[in-house]
Formats: C-alpha cells, sequence, structure tokens
C-alpha cells in the first residue's frame, strides 16, 4: 500500500483562500489524522485527495501515481480509493449487497469473484446477515460500517474517511472508534482520517495533523502534540488548557499577570520582558493536600476554590487565581475555600502572547475585582 | 470480523478502476455537457437573433441586398402607431397586476391563515388554469360575459342594460386577472406558509385583534411575494396573446401580441422590418422583466433560509366575517371559472346558446360531429397530441440533461447552461414563432425547407417555451439528493455519465415523470408559436379553433375546447393513478 504525499496543497472559492500551501507525507499503513475546528479546510482537504474538488495549485501524490500537479488532474475515478461519507452516502435504492456490488461492477470484476469480495468485505464489518437488506433498515451504526465495506470491497489503496463517527451517538461512538482501529491496524491500509473531535484523534491515530483556518499548524504523534503543541491554539484545541499571561523576568521565569507572583517555566529562548503566555493543562495542576509541603524546585500558587464538578471518574475544580479562573482536575473530592497548588516547571507551555483565545472566552476566565 | 484477507501489499491494485475512453481526448462528460450547452444555444438564439437581424435590415431578410440602419424603428414608432399599442399594453399590464393582486391576496391570506369553511377545498379549486388554457377560458368569458354571452343577454333583460363591456382594456385585463389570480395566490400562500406563526401568536398574546394582526403583522411579511408575482403576472400579461386577441382584435384594441399578430399575419404585405423592430423591443421590455424576478426570487430565497423552522400556524377566527369571505371566494372561482367553463362545455352540446330559448330544447352532437367528420380537425387533435407527447419527452430529456449539466456537474459553463434553459421564459410564444420562421429561412443543410410545415417546427417552437418549466420542476428534486452520493459513486469509479445512469436516474425517476406530465400538459395548452408557424397540414386545436372562431362557428369551438380539458383531466388523472400505483410498488418493495 502507497504513501500518500501532499506538497503546496493550495484552494480557494472565488477569493476565500481556503487551505494555504499544506503539505504533508503519510507513510505507508498509516492511520493519518486531519484535525481542527469547524471550517478549518479539513473535509476540503480530503476531497482535493479524492479528486472531488480541484486544488488551485499543489500536488498529489499516492504510490508512483501523480494525482494532481501543475497540468494533471486524474478525476476521482481514476484513483482508485476508498472513501466513507459523514452522510454515508448509502445509495438508497440499493440493497446492502447492491451497494457494495456497484463498485465491482464498474470494476467488470466477474460474478462470482463479486459474491465472494462482497461476502468477505460483509464479513470484514459483521454484517453478513444484512447483505439484502436496503439502507433504510439499518441503523446508523450499521449503515456506518455498510459504507466502510462499500469502502473496501475492492480493496483501493487509501481509505479516507470524513467524520465517519459523527453521526453516531456516544456510546456507539466509543465501541465503533476502538472497532475501526482494530480493522484499520488488522487491513494495514494507508488512512487518512478526518474529525474535529480531539479525543476521537488521539485515540486513533498514529499521527495528527492539525489545521487550523485553512492552514496546518503541526503534525505529529498524539503524545507530541497534546504534550508539546506548538501553539497555544493547538493547545487550546487539542485538550483543555489554562492559559495565564505574564512578563518573562529571566531565561527560566515569568511573573504572571493575575496574580503578581514570578513562577519558573523550562528553559526557552525569550529575554527579559517579553509578553507571554503561560499554558498549563488542568491535570498538571495539582492540588497539594492539606498538611503536606511542596518540594522544593515545584511552584506553588494559592486560589480559591470557587466551583466544583463530579464528572465520574475524577473531580473538575474551577479556581480563582488572582483575578483569573482556572481549572484544576483531581480524584479528591470536597474541596474547598483556599488551596495550595503545585506545578513542575516542566508542566508549564510557553508562547509569545497573541490572541491565543478569543475575546468572549478571556472574558469568561478573568473575573472584576 | 474475522475472515481478513491478507492485506495486499505492493504495486498493482487488485481491481483497478475502469478506463474511460476519451474521444478525442474530449472525456464521454465533457462531450456530452459541450452537447448540452451547444444544442441550448442553438434553440435558444435560433428565434433571437434572426429577429435583431430583421429588425435592423431595409427589407425581409431573405431578400439578397438589404441594408443595416434603424430606419425601421422610426417607421414603427410613426406610421406603425407603436406607441399607442405602448401604452395600451402598460395600461393592460398594470390593471391585470392590480386586479389579480385584489383578488389572490386576501385570498391567500383568508385561505392559509384563518378558519375558512372549505378552506381544503379552495386551496384545491386554485389549480384550475393547470387544466385549461388562456384561450379556453377567453372563450368561455365571451360565450357568458360577451356583448351577446348567455348571462349578459339574460342581465340586459333584467336591467334594461349591460353594465360592463368584456371588449375594452379593463374588460380585458379582469379576465386575465382571473386566470393570473391562482399565480400570486401561490406564491402568497408559500410564503404564509412557511412563515414564523409565533410572531403572530406574540401580537395575539399582547392583545390584538384578528384584523390588527392581520394588518400588522401578516400583511408586511407578504411584502416580497406580492413584489415577486407582480413581476410575473406583468411580464405574463405583456407577452399574453389569447385574451387580447379574442377581446381586443373586434374593436381595434391592440397590444404587442396583437400588433404583431395583426402585422405579421392579417396584412397581405407583411412589413418585415416593422416586425422585427417591435419584436426586438418587446424582447427587450420582457427579458428585463424576466432578469428582475430571476433577482428577486434570489434574494427572496435569500430571506426565507434566514428565517429557519416554521412552526404551525394557528388558524385566526374572523368570526361572521369568515362567512362572507368564503362567499367571496366562492363567487371568484364560480363565475370566473366554472361559470364561464361550464357553460362552454354546455354550449358544445347545443345548437343555439342564449337565456332566450330553454337551451335544453337544442340539445345536439352536431358540433362534435362536425369535428369528427372532417378530417382537418381530426388532424388537428392528432397533431396536438403528437406534439404534446413527443414535445413532453424530448423537453423532459434536456430539462433533465440541462439540470444535471448546471447543478450537479464541475463544468466550467454550467451556469450559463441554466441561464439558456430558463431564457424562454423571455420570449413571447408569438415572437418564438416569428423568430424560428425567419431562421427557417436561414437555416443551413437545406435545414429550412426539411423543417418547414412539419410537426417537427411546432415540436421546437412549443418545446422552447415548456423548456423552463421542465428544468424548473426536476431542479428542485436534484438538489434535494445529497452530493455525498453522486461524490461515493466517483469515488467507486464511476465517471460523471456512470453516476447518472447507475445512481441518479433512478433517484429521479419520479422527478422525470413529474416533468413528462408537467410538460405534456403545458405543450397540449400551448398555440401561439403556431399562429406563425403552423401550415395547412399541421394544425393544432388552438390555432384550429381560432379559425373556427374567426369563422364564427362557435359551437365547434366550444367542442374542441372541450375535447381539449377532457383530454388534460384523462391524461393527468390516468398519470396520478399510474404514479401513485408505482409508489405503492416501490414500497412493497422496501
Ligand atoms: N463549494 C464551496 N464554495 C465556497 N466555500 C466553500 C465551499 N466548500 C467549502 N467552503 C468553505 O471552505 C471552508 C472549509 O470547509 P471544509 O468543509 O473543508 O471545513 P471542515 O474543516 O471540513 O469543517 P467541518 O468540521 O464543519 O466539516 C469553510 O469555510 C467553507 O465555508
Ligand atoms: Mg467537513
Amino acid at each position: 500500500m502507497p504513501e500518500v504525499k501532499v506538497a503546496h496543497l493550495s484552494k480557494r472559492f472565488g477569493d476565500n483562500a481556503v487551505l494555504r500551501d499544506i503539505s504533508f507525507t503519510i507513510a505507508d499503513g498509516e492511520f493519518f489524522t486531519l484535525l481542527g475546528p469547524s471550517g478549518c479546510g479539513k473535509s476540503t482537504t480530503l476531497a482535493c485527495i479524492a479528486g472531488l474538488e480541484q486544488p488551485t495549485s499543489g500536488s498529489i501524490a499516492v504510490g508512483a501515481a501523480t494525482f494532481v500537479d501543475a497540468g494533471t488532474f486524474v478525476p476521482p475515478e481514476g484513483r482508485n480509493l476508498g472513501m466513507v461519507f459523514q452522510s454515508y452516502a448509502l445509495w438508497p435504492h440499493m440493497t446492502v449487497a447492491q451497494n457494495l456490488a456497484m463498485p465491482l461492477k464498474i470494476r467488470k470484476v466477474d460474478r462470482r469473484e463479486q459474491d465472494t469480495l462482497i461476502t468477505e468485505a460483509l464479513g470484514k464489518v459483521g454484517l453478513a446477515e444484512l447483505r439484502d437488506r436496503y439502507p433504510h433498515q439499518l441503523s446508523g451504526g450499521q449503515q456506518q460500517r455498510v459504507a466502510l465495506a462499500r469502502a473496501l470491497v475492492y480493496s483501493p489503496g487509501v481509505l479516507l474517511l470524513d467524520e465517519p463517527l459523527s453521526n453516531l451517538d456516544a456510546k456507539l461512538r466509543d465501541q465503533a472508534r476502538a472497532w475501526l482501529k482494530r480493522l484499520q491496524t488488522e487491513l494495514g491500509i494507508t488512512t487518512v482520517y478526518v474529525t474535529h473531535d480531539q479525543e476521537e484523534a488521539l485515540a486513533l491515530s498514529d499521527r495528527i495533523a492539525v489545521m487550523s483556518k485553512g492552514d496546518m499548524v503541526q503534525i505529529g504523534a498524539p503524545e507530541e502534540i497534546y504534550e508539546r503543541p506548538a501553539t497555544a491554539e493547538v493547545a487550546a484545541f487539542v485538550g483543555r488548557c489554562n492559559f495565564l499571561t505574564g512578563t518573562a523576568t529571566g531565561p527560566r521565569e515569568v511573573r504572571l499577570d493575575c496574580t503578581g507572583q514570578a513562577v519558573a517555566v523550562p528553559g526557552t529562548a525569550v529575554t527579559a520582558g517579553t509578553r507571554v503566555t503561560v499554558a498549563i493543562r488542568p491535570e498538571r495542576l495539582e492540588i497539594l493536600p492539606p498538611g503536606r509541603t511542596a518540594p522544593a524546585d515545584v511552584n506553588v500558587l494559592t486560589a480559591q476554590v470557587l466551583t466544583s464538578s463530579y464528572v465520574g471518574a475524577r473531580h473538575e475544580y474551577d479556581l480563582r487565581l488572582g483575578d483569573h479562573v482556572s481549572e484544576a482536575e483531581t480524584s479528591r473530592p470536597g474541596l474547598a475555600g483556599e488551596v495550595t497548588l503545585v506545578a513542575e516547571p516542566a508542566a508549564f507551555l510557553l508562547y509569545p502572547t497573541t490572541d491565543a483565545l478569543p475575546q468572549d472566552v478571556e472574558a469568561l476566565i478573568t473575573i472584576a475585582q | 470480523m474475522t475472515t481478513l484477507s491478507p492485506p495486499r501489499r505492493g504495486s498493482a491494485p487488485a481491481h483497478p478502476p475502469p478506463r474511460y475512453r476519451r474521444p478525442l481526448g474530449l472525456t464521454r462528460e465533457s462531450w456530452l455537457q459541450y452537447g448540452v450547452l451547444l444544442l441550448l444555444a442553438v434553440l435558444v438564439l435560433a428565434p433571437v437573433v434572426p429577429t435583431l437581424y430583421q429588425s435592423f435590415l431595409d427589407r425581409p431578410l431573405y431578400e439578397a441586398g438589404g441594408v443595416l440602419g434603424a430606419g425601421n424603428y422610426v417607421r414603427l414608432f410613426t406610421e406603425a402607431g407603436f406607441g399607442r399599442v405602448v401604452l395600451n399594453t402598460a395600461l393592460f399590464a398594470g390593471l391585470t397586476t392590480v386586479l389579480s393582486l385584489l383578488i389572490a391576496v386576501p385570498m391567500a391570506v383568508i385561505v392559509v391563515r384563518t378558519k375558512l369553511p372549505g378552506g381544503r377545498v379552495f386551496a384545491a379549486a386554485m389549480q384550475w388554469p393547470f387544466f385549461i388554457s388562456s384561450l379556453i377560458l377567453g372563450f368561455g368569458w365571451i360565450t357568458m360575459y360577451g356583448p351577446a354571452g348567455f348571462v349578459s343577454v339574460e342581465v340586459r333583460r333584467v336591467l334594461g342594460f349591460l353594465p360592463w363591456d368584456l371588449y375594452t382594456i379593463p374588460g380585458m385585463a379582469l379576465t386575465e386577472a382571473v386566470a393570473l389570480a391562482p399565480i400570486v395566490y401561490t406564491f402568497c400562500a408559500n410564503a404564509l406558509r412557511q412563515s414564523d406563526a409565533s410572531l403572530e401568536a406574540a401580537a395575539q398574546v399582547c392583545g390584538a385583534g384578528p384584523l390588527r394582526v392581520l394588518r400588522s403583522v401578516i400583511l408586511p411579511l407578504l411584502r416580497p411575494p406580492v413584489v415577486y408575482s407582480s413581476i410575473l403576472v406583468i411580464s405574463m400579461s405583456v407577452e399574453t396573446l389569447s385574451v387580447p386577441l379574442l377581446f381586443g382584435q373586434p374593436v381595434g384594441i391592440d397590444v404587442f401580441s396583437t400588433f404583431l399578430y395583426r402585422n405579421g399575419l392579417q396584412s397581405i404585405n407583411p412589413d418585415y422590418g416593422v416586425l422585427g423592430a417591435a419584436s426586438a423591443i418587446i424582447l427587450v421590455v420582457t427579458i428585463t422583466l424576466v432578469a428582475l424576478q430571476a433577482k428577486l426570487l434570489k434574494n427572496a430565497q435569500r430571506f426565507v433560509s434566514v428565517r429557519g423552522k416554521a412552526t404551525r400556524p394557528r388558524p385566526l377566527d374572523l368570526g361572521w366575517l369568515k362567512w362572507i369571505s368564503a362567499a367571496a371566494i366562492a363567487f371568484y372561482v364560480v363565475m370566473g371559472a366554472l361559470i364561464p367553463i361550464g357553460g362552454l362545455v354546455f354550449r358544445s352540446f347545443t345548437q343555439v346558446f342564449t337565456p332566450l330559448q330553454s337551451p335544453f330544447k337544442s340539445l345536439t352532437g352536431d358540433n362534435y360531429e362536425r369535428i369528427f367528420t372532417y378530417p382537418v380537425y381530426v388532424q388537428s387533435i392528432v397533431n396536438s397530441l403528437l406534439v404534446a407527447a413527443i414535445g413532453a419527452v424530448l423537453v423532459s430529456v434536456l430539462s433533465l440533461a440541462a439540470v444535471m449539466v448546471a447543478r450537479r456537474s464541475s463544468f466550467r459553463f454550467g451556469r450559463a447552461v441554466e441561464y439558456l434553459a430558463l431564457a424562454p421564459q423571455a420570449m413571447p410564444g408569438i415572437i418564438v414563432g416569428i423568430g424560428l420562421f425567419w431562421a427557417l429561412a436561414f437555416a443551413p443543410f437545406g435545414l429550412g425547407s426539411l423543417l418547414q410545415g412539419t410537426l417537427w417546427v411546432l415540436i421546437i417552437g412549443f418545446g422552447l417555451r415548456a423548456l423552463p418549466s421542465g428544468f424548473g420542476s426536476i431542479s428542485p428534486s436534484i438538489m434535494q439528493i445529497g452530493r455525498e452520493l453522486d461524490n461515493a459513486a466517483r469515488v467507486s469509479g464511476a465517471d460523471w455519465v456512470r453516476t447518472f445512469t447507475r445512481i441518479l436516474a433512478a433517484l429521479l425517476r419520479p422527478a422525470f415523470a413529474g416533468a413528462l406530465i408537467l410538460t405534456f400538459v403545458t405543450l397540449l395548452k400551448e398555440y401561439s408559436p403556431a399562429v406563425f408557424l403552423a401550415s395547412a397540414d399541421t394544425n393544432i386545436i388552438g390555432t384550429t379553433m381560432l379559425e373556427l372562431w374567426v369563422q364564427g362557428n362557435t359551437g365547434s369551438v366550444a367542442a374542441l375546447a372541450s375535447l381539449q380539458i377532457a383530454i388534460t383531466a384523462t391524461f393527468v388523472g390516468l398519470a396520478g393513478l399510474l404514479l401513485k400505483g408505482r409508489h405503492q410498488k416501490a414500497d412493497d418493495n422496501a
């Protein structure tokens, strides 16, 4: 199975630039996810790979075949890819078996082999007994699996999935996710997966590409994306994050605006006096049990508990940190009043100050004094 | 999910996608798409270009040595008296619009938004113009309300005088307004159904009475549909031929269409230059109106989509007023359509039709017998059916192709295809007739003499006029089919053509059947291009009726009209049954 190479891909609709100079390479057999907020251009990227949209510029190649380049455009029917759409796009006037037979008929596969391939593909997705049903007689989860079987039945080179799980309810989605991952690993098919659900992306992918407003912001393994987000925006989008502004006072120290306190941060190249944004994940803000003293080399912050919410496995606390609201996550119930927070310097992520958060969110997390 | 074939690593795909042939380096879809574009361009431009050319030419365009100039336009307004015609047309169109709004807007509000006894029946009754052409309506009105009409004679006998005169601009406008009111009604009723009933509920909670709710909440909602349908009515009354021909011609009131009719057909030595110039001016007017319509409709759609989901409106209770409203609407339906059409049908079974002598005394089948004994009359019925049947198939196929290209392809000129398919809206039937007549004189490869005087010319002319309805009836259905269904087929290996044949064709079957029915009925009612194009052998029901009318043979006109209505009703009834049966079968399968 081939690798997918996308280079300098741009797409504009009229004068609206939807994709701006996007490049990435997907390795053979890799599960690659395009992640980003709604409208950032994920589906457009996928459609360009599938041939359903013609890029304004750039090149796309799969294996040895060039699909798009200056003067070349292979139409979708010539690309031999498999695709699952958000709405599943099962043809409503055909049974499950007929849906799967269509791509094979087009390929002039002989009847007997068609039958074996259909049985095999339906077996893979565990729906062999439903072959004579019409799409409207299937549940959402079954439709999604039929769509996948239809995309796999002709052994395509690459599998493209556009938010295939977003129409399922929460529980089914979790199951389908695990099942999809297993299937993909077993088949070893190169897969491009589009989602705006960061949890889904983290759980499924070998690598994730985070997109924002038509730009590719970061490409990396899930841990890398989560632990070392390239920008404040990625940090904000993937997982939850507290953002605090401050001024660098030394190479490893930042004075926070909210409390006026100086905190130790990992070493960076910022010069003293620059404005920075410090980000920290809620689960890295530890709440010190009473009567324990903090280790010497960690930051200690004092905060007041505003609200607490119990979300099953853990407790989430909204804390007032100076004039700022921050979140912390812990397994300890029933905290109230003043608490002590500890955070390792390595837990802080440092970004040049930009408008990392939209104004309205900023307003929500600021407390009037 | 246990039996997994080993992943196929390596180079060649196990089942490679098919290779599609590319004649002359172009894909099949390109051939088809350019073909549709070209065909539409030829069809639409065929009547227009010769007309424009003729309008600047100092002699008939088939004569050699013509010189271009604006002389025709000068003569049009000096010698030919076109100024008067413009004025008449403006008066007629304006009055028609006002009257049809007066009839239809209150009716829409009352039927949709109030508790009306028999509301459903009235809503259904507004469909009547679908079955009855305006030519037949005109015959019916004259039969009942004309100077010697059945009702008129009776009224004159009772009152000693006749308080109305049909053969005036207001008389023409009233008849035309009765025929066009259902269009205004449809637009207003749809807008009212879609609009948010919570506004009204809010007003009612604030203590506003029903009339106040009507005035301050409902009427402002109606502005967009009223503006849009006014433009539509204006453009339709500007181009209509039937009523002006039947009512205005005998007393010398000329409007656009009858001016062309008189100068082109009735004069012994027609002045083609003046005819061309008049046609060109009329085309400019109708094109402007249609362009305006398109723009307004676009804005109106934007307006609707912003509003979002509608709640079920709670009908207002008008109290005793509702009985008066019901009576008023019944008056429109009965006096406007039922009595004239019923009278015409009755007329077809009588010898003499006057209140002075009981028509039951002279009941006869003679009128029908005359039609069925003369082969020319039978031929005209057969011709009408042939034109409608062949035309319906061709127009529906072309509409489907045009919709596919305009709405479901990445064809560079998709927009142009849509505009071309809708352009005939702006082409009055009589100008299509004149234009094609001239185009035949021009056509290459001896095509002109081949087509001249055949039914094919009529099919082309009528089909052109019906194309916008065909396009308009298929286009919404295609928009309802999710684009991902096409995309899934494309990715699976089907090219554009095969995506259509394998997927969309099956899904569009009901829409196509609908277009067939609609265009068949439209074509059966059409006649205006034929007044220039039909030969003695290719008369259709409409032209034959006109001929018989001029001869004073009103009984036979009534018989032909009744036959046409009967054919339409039978066809629509049968088609409806057939479609219903199919639906049921499909449901059983599913
Ligand atoms: N045919 C089109 N014409 C104009 N603009 C378009 C078209 N298709 C998409 N866009 C714009 O391109 C941008 C990216 O669209 P795209 O569908 O790729 O977003 P997405 O990341 O898939 O979002 P979502 O998560 O909501 O599906 C959007 O702003 C959209 O408005
Ligand atoms: Mg999308």
